[in-house]
């Protein structure tokens, strides 16, 4: 059972290797450092406490946030989503990224206190 | 149609009758001095004269030297004005043995002075000059000539004036019209609150008023068409003021007063008590006086009792019981009748003439006694009633000799009644307290004693359940007992017994400390909201570390994975674009820490802006390099394929 779990991850892990583009593996290295930066807040409002609470929750908010608009951008960005995104060039998707993160950034300073 | 006219008209009379209206306002005998006074003043001229002589002799006084007010009749008598001649025939006839001289000349201007062109003032004047001096006069020149000025001159005072003058007039002169006058002029009367009845004119007005109009009704024998309760109201308007502001108010103040006493058809009855309504057994008799306006007695009235009932249980004590004159005072032995002590409704009425008016008066009468306290046992109970209650019988006034002990296991109890002195009758006053009083300290605390269904007074007291009252101070208390009523003669404060209570000493306060309810109350601290307790610092660097770790690893994975900058294109576009870019990021930092939302999405507004048309700019050429690139790889691959 857990052997195949095993194969299944390495092969996973070597085809993302191989075939995945630099800009993917970049976005998602940054999807890495968003998660971790989440978890590591989370931890502790759980060990300390939750004062005070505003700051938590505007910190957490601007982590989901930021991974949720990379992730957007990493699939407009994917070559084999061109179909889908036939009006969208990597460039605007870029673009959408910057001005939402501003939007997200200006509540997420307002609520940090 | 015409019976039930009738039986309407009897109802309605039936119930005005019941509701009929008795004077709240009349002369008083100092008040009769009082206006006697004033119009006894000495006079300066002819009509203060006037005004003094003929309102004294009204009141059925004299002056005291006629012959010197005769004198100065005279001499200040102008005889080419009527209105001189006025007072001094009106003042010369009230005095006896005066006489005015009068020639011809006088004669013809008085009787010119009777025509339509002179004012209705005028012609009462002329008119009561000829008829004093015992001069003819036309009348029923006069008549029309009154009828006249009435038609011109509608006032008030006008009409009054015709009034009197109609009074002097022969009786076989046609007075008809003038008379209904009297109708007109009460229909002018305005009615305040159903107590006074007087013209806006004023009160002078109102008094002159019923005076003409009693005179005239007088002189015609016809009765004058105003109600009793009219004449109730306008007694109450006449003789409501006590202190009159002129000779004249006071002169019409006593014409009005000389006119109800004593006319053929209306005398309004004055009924007072003379001193308190109340009879006792010291004085069993109720004193009523029963006057006329001038406070004379009604030597003719008959005065009795229609009936009287208690307050309490409207219970009728008397029916139709005569009151015998006495010295000018109507009296009845009320006691006779042993009526109980208490409130009695009184309803009196006054006979014996015909023109009596608000002769049904309304009296409460109060009925004194004295009380005594009866069968006074006290006693010192056990709770638990194992042993038997000793008691101790006290009289009035005297104090029981030994004191009582009372402590929490026992109850101390007190029996007592209230009688009558004279009939033996149980009372119950409206105030029966028990006084208990602590010498040393001064503390008293008082009680209600009440009675039970059998008019037994009991007073129980519980020494542990009324700890709180007496804040747990044992000690000697001195007992009394108080005893009070309206009807009571004498009430009763007895000092009973002296009874020593017995608290737990634990309950009992240090110091005894006066009951202070006005100091000042210990000031209230306010307790601010403590600020949350923060975790120590090292904590919170720790983990500040902890969260600012993964963007190290961020650029290590990206410096493995081979980002760079290589393409970086130093196009102003690119340059401007990473600065507008930097610039906003520091302005959220700056944000966080000095401004707010507003000043924010200013400067944002301005750098957004820049960096938007720099972005826009720069990616624009990126993507033509990107498509570029893109073409010319596919050529490629086309050209490899062919």
């Amino acid at each position: 059972m857990s052997n195949s779990v095993f194969s299944v991850i390495s092969r996973f892990v070597e085809e993302y290797r191989s075939s995945t583009p630099n800009k993917l593996k970049m976005i998602d290295a940054y999807l890495l450092y968003i998660l971790l930066t989440g978890v590591f807040q989370f931890l502790y409002c759980v060990l300390v406490g939750t004062f005070p609470f505003n700051s938590f929750l505007s910190g957490f908010i601007s982590c989901v946030g930021s991974f949720i608009l990379a992730v957007c951008l990493r699939i407009q960005i994917n070559p084999q989503n061109k179909r889908d995104f036939l009006t969208v060039s990597p460039e605007r998707a870029f673009a959408d990224f910057l001005f939402a993160h501003t939007v997200l950034h200006l509540v997420v300073v307002n609520f940090v206190g | 149609m015409a019976h039930l006219c009738l039986f309407s008209l009897l109802v309605l009379s039936l119930v005005l009758e019941t509701q009929a209206l008795t004077p709240t306002h009349h002369l008083t005998t100092t008040d009769v001095a009082r206006l006697q006074a004033v119009l006894s003043q000495p006079f300066t001229d002819l009509k203060s004269a006037y005004y003094s002589v003929v309102g004294l002799s009204k009141l059925g006084i004299f002056v005291a030297d006629a012959d010197e007010t005769c004198r100065f009749i005279n001499s200040n008598l102008d005889p080419s004005s009527v209105e001189s001649l006025f007072y001094a025939a009106e003042a010369s006839q009230a005095l006896s043995g005066c006489e005015i001289p009068v020639t011809n000349d006088t004669r013809d201007l008085l009787l010119a002075t009777v025509s339509e062109d002179s004012t209705a003032s005028q012609i009462h004047q002329s008119v009561s000059a000829l008829s004093a001096l015992g001069l003819p006069l036309a009348s029923q020149e006069v008549v029309s000539a009154l009828k006249a000025r009435i038609s011109k001159e509608d006032n008030v005072l006008a009409i009054i004036l015709a009034l009197q003058t109609a009074s002097r007039l022969s009786q076989q002169a046609e007075l008809g019209e003038i008379l209904e006058e009297i109708e007109d002029l009460a229909a002018r009367l305005d009615d305040l609150g159903g107590v006074y009845l007087q013209f806006e004119e004023g009160l002078e007005a109102t008094a002159l008023f019923v005076s003409a109009a009693y005179s005239l009704s007088d002189h015609v024998d016809m009765e004058p068409p105003l109600k009793e309760d009219q004449v109730i109201q306008l007694v109450n308007s006449i003789f409501s003021k006590k202190s009159w502001d002129s000779l004249s108010e006071a002169f019409s103040v006593a014409s009005a007063a000389a006119s109800l006493s004593n006319n053929r058809f209306h005398v309004p009855v004055i009924v007072s008590a003379q001193g308190p309504a109340a009879v006792s057994h010291s004085h069993p008799f109720l004193q009523l006086q029963v006057t006329d306006v001038l406070c004379q007695p009604l030597s003719s009235a008959s005065v009795l009792v229609e009936s009287a009932s208690a307050v309490a249980s409207k219970s009728a004590i008397l029916s139709q019981a005569p009151f015998t004159l006495r010295d000018g005072v109507f009296e009845l032995n009320f006691m006779a009748s042993q009526p109980a002590s208490g409130y009695y409704q009184f309803s009196v009425a006054i006979t014996g003439d015909s023109r009596f008016v608000a002769n049904h008066v309304e009296l409460k009468v109060k009925v004194s006694t004295r009380v005594a306290i009866n069968n006074m046992d006290l006693s010192v109970v056990d709770k638990d009633q194992s042993i038997g209650p000793k008691t101790t019988r006290v009289e009035y006034p005297t104090k029981a000799k030994a004191s009582f002990m009372a402590d929490s296991h026992q109850n101390f109890a007190m029996t007592f009644q209230l009688v009558d002195e004279t009939t033996g009758v149980e009372l119950t006053p409206h105030q029966t307290f028990v006084r208990l009083h602590n010498q040393k300290t001064g503390q008293e605390v008082v009680f209600v004693a009440e009675p039970d269904s059998k008019n037994l007074y009991k007073f129980e007291l519980d020494t542990a359940e009324r700890k709180t009252e007496f804040d747990s101070i044992s000690g000697t208390y001195a007992l009394y007992l108080m005893v009070g009523d309206a009807t009571l003669e004498n009430p009763i404060l007895w000092n009973v017994a002296d009874v020593v209570l017995k608290f737990l000493d634990e309950e009992a306060p240090g110091t005894i400390q006066a009951k202070t309810l006005y100091v000042p109350k210990p000031e209230i601290q306010h307790l601010f909201r403590e600020p949350e307790k923060k975790p120590p610092t090292v904590v919170s660097n720790a983990f500040t570390a902890l969260v600012l770790s993964p963007f190290l690893l961020l650029l290590i994975l990206w410096f493995k994975l081979g980002a760079n900058i290589s393409n970086f294109t130093l196009s102003p576009s690119t340059i401007l674009f990473h600065i507008g870019h930097a610039a906003m990021l520091g302005l959220m930092y700056v944000y966080w820490t000095h401004l707010n939302m507003f000043q924010t999405l200013k400067y944002l507004a301005i750098i957004g802006s820049l960096t938007f048309l720099a972005g826009n700019r720069m990616l624009a050429q990126k993507a033509v390099k990107r498509i570029a690139a893109e073409q010319s790889s596919r050529l490629a691959k086309y050209r490899s394929l062919r």
